[in-house]
């Protein structure tokens, strides 16, 4: 009983943070059609911005503000300098986000250096709660929590906003959108910094989670969110949520019995997904 | 064209008969090791470019193959007797399960879409690379293993001519495919895929044997390149190897099969000179960031890399600029 409430707690927080990273994957690929190689870069960096601030100022709270501005200023320069001038473009931009997502992470190591760096939760963030026979670790919580608070802000964004109208109407028929008067392309910039700011978020988050905190987490942990994008169905929002925890839950089991398969599952999953409904599993959800 | 083309394969002809001539002349180890190394990676980087350049896939798992061929040899040189009859089985090997494997995940993936393949392949890739982690009883996991060399290959510079010739004999079979009926379905298939399909051709079958021959050539590479280290480990399975096949591609010029070999030359040329500047200033301990933006820079106003935006200038074409922006443009 225990370790199946910690399993699932586990599995959680990994999908949580999945989902993070996965949701500005698929709005932008839902918009724009762009799939950036890049966004893991930007999860990277959140982690290391974060520590960093976390290091100097000591506020846990401030760090996460300060990551997830990080991420913003990202991904306003990555739109302008390395999306924009091969929009359109499909294999150009194939090519250039996985390029600057080199730079990204050497940049890392130019600043921060080649080793991995420690990461620690804050005083009130870390230790356990006791309930009946069971511990619940704090920290792990604490990233559901965020988690949840992201997404039903974006949720509420998307679903009673004039601007989240925009984007939803864009992720269905950009065309007609833009026929209506509308500068789709500002509506993507603002997209792609919010995207970038959640990834951020999520790499920050990680950090005390995992313990250490390394230039190469990025490609890592962007892998994952490319096979929740597939499963949950390219530009859909809630899909991505579902099949983030989907994939956290089962990475969390998998890993506990038979540890060898845990990324071969949901390797086998997407490849599955992309095979028999490529449209993704949760298509047509919002 | 026709006569580009001479003069080209002249030229190539030239260059390699002083590097065939150049350890007989000048005696100096580190030198051939390092022309080693390029001529190694040039291997890889053509076989990259035929997917990329010519037939317009953008595979961000072709380490896969390059790992497969650098395992393949490791383990058959580690467990059995050290002799050239082993050396060529394991290159057989490598191919023959390069073979298999690209069959296998091009009939699955090459009939997605670009953004689905590239992702799809880099899964795949980091797939291998957990299983070579994991299956610590034959590939020792991250730490990898050394292994023994047959007498005849010890020597250096008999290595280096092994490489050169390897090279050389790769190209113009490469450069004789691409130029082939089937090469040219394959460029077709990267300007406009659906007007070949049109055409009654069968796209999918062409990308997958494009993807059998980059596959079982870029094994070739990785064994070279472990005979040549006489040791392997999990970094051929890593993101590192694709993204360097990537650079040296992309640099020196897409579709031109000469362009991969001018970048690996010029990457690994500069690889050794920056790491000597270590000391200087830390950053060029990152020279890679260098190329990283450099490579940038080419894919937004260079598609054709060196070796393209040169011939470019020297034909005066407009014709071929259009041509090749679509070659990376898709």
């Amino acid at each position: 009983m225990e370790q199946i409430v910690n399993l699932l707690i586990n599995g959680l927080a990994t999908g949580m943070l999945i989902f993070l990273l996965a949701a500005g994957l698929t709005l932008i690929f839902g918009l724009m059609d762009v799939l950036n190689f890049a966004h893991g870069g930007f999860f990277a960096w959140g982690a290391y911005s974060g520590i960093w601030f976390y290091g100097v100022t000591g506020q846990y709270v401030l760090a996460i503000l300060f990551a997830m501005f990080v991420g913003l200023v990202l991904g306003a320069l990555t739109e302008k300098l390395i999306i924009k001038p091969v929009y359109g473009n499909h294999i150009q931009q194939i090519l250039i986000t996985l390029g600057f997502m080199l730079v990204l992470s050497e940049l890392l190591k130019v600043i921060w250096g080649p080793n991995q760096l420690p990461a620690h939760a804050p005083e009130w963030l870390s230790g356990s709660w006791l309930i009946g026979d069971i511990i619940i670790i704090k920290y792990r919580v604490f990233i559901i929590v965020v988690g949840l608070i992201a997404f039903f802000t974006i949720h509420f964004i998307l679903k009673k906003t004039r601007i989240g109208l925009i984007v939803r109407a864009g992720v269905m028929n950009k065309e007609m959108v833009e026929a209506m008067g509308i500068h789709i392309q500002k509506i993507f910039m603002l997209v792609f910094m919010v995207g970038a700011s959640l990834a951020a978020l999520s790499g920050l988050l990680l950090a005390p989670y995992s313990g250490v905190i390394y230039a190469e987490m990025g490609m890592d942990f962007a892998i994952l969110a490319f096979i929740v994008v597939v499963i949950g169905g390219m530009g859909s929002f809630t899909g991505s949520l579902l099949a983030a925890i989907l994939v956290g839950l089962s990475g969390s089991f998998m890993a506990y019995y038979v540890s060898e398969l845990s990324i071969a599952v949901n390797m086998l999953l997407m490849i599955l997904v992309l095979i028999f409904r490529p449209q993704g599993l949760f298509y047509g959800k919002g | 064209m026709g006569m580009l083309n001479n003069r080209m394969n002249l030229f190539v002809i030239i260059v390699g008969l002083l590097l065939f001539l150049l350890p007989f002349i000048y005696e100096s180890r580190t030198l051939l090791i390092l022309l080693t190394q390029i001529f190694i990676f040039a291997i890889f980087a053509m076989s990259y470019d035929l997917l990329l350049g010519y037939t317009g896939i953008v595979s961000f798992g072709h380490a896969m193959f390059f790992g497969i061929g650098a395992y393949s040899t490791g383990i058959i040189l580690h467990r059995m007797e050290s002799t050239i009859f082993t050396v060529l089985l394991s290159l057989l090997v490598g191919i023959l399960l390069s073979l298999v494997i690209s069959i296998l995940v091009g009939f699955l993936t090459l009939r997605l879409k670009s953004h689905f393949f590239a992702m799809l392949t880099l899964a795949f890739a980091s797939l291998f690379l957990v299983v070579a982690e994991k299956w610590r009883t034959l590939t020792y996991g991250n730490d990898g293993f050394t292994f023994p060399l047959p007498e005849f290959l010890r020597d250096r510079t008999y290595f280096y001519l092994v490489s050169l010739t390897f090279m050389i004999a790769i190209y113009f079979l490469l450069k004789r495919f691409t130029e082939s009926p089937f090469g040219k379905v394959l460029v077709a298939i990267r300007e406009n895929e659906r007007r070949v399909e049109s055409l009654g051709f069968h796209p999918l079958y062409y990308k997958v044997i494009a993807s059998v021959v980059a596959g079982t050539t870029a094994s070739i590479s990785g064994s070279l390149y472990v005979l040549s280290l006489r040791f392997v480990n999990t970094s051929v399975f890593t993101m590192e190897m694709t993204l360097d096949a990537l650079l040296m591609t992309i640099i020196g010029g897409v579709g031109t099969l000469i362009g991969p070999i001018i970048g690996s030359g010029l990457i690994e040329f500069a690889h050794h000179l920056l790491t000597d500047l270590a000391s200087i200033s830390p950053i060029f301990e990152r020279w890679i960031i260098f190329f990283g933006i450099l490579y940038i820079l080419t894919v937004i106003f260079f598609p054709l890399g060196i070796v393209g935006t040169i011939r470019n200038r020297i034909s005066g074409k407009g014709k071929k600029e259009k041509y090749a922006k679509k070659t990376v443009a898709g």
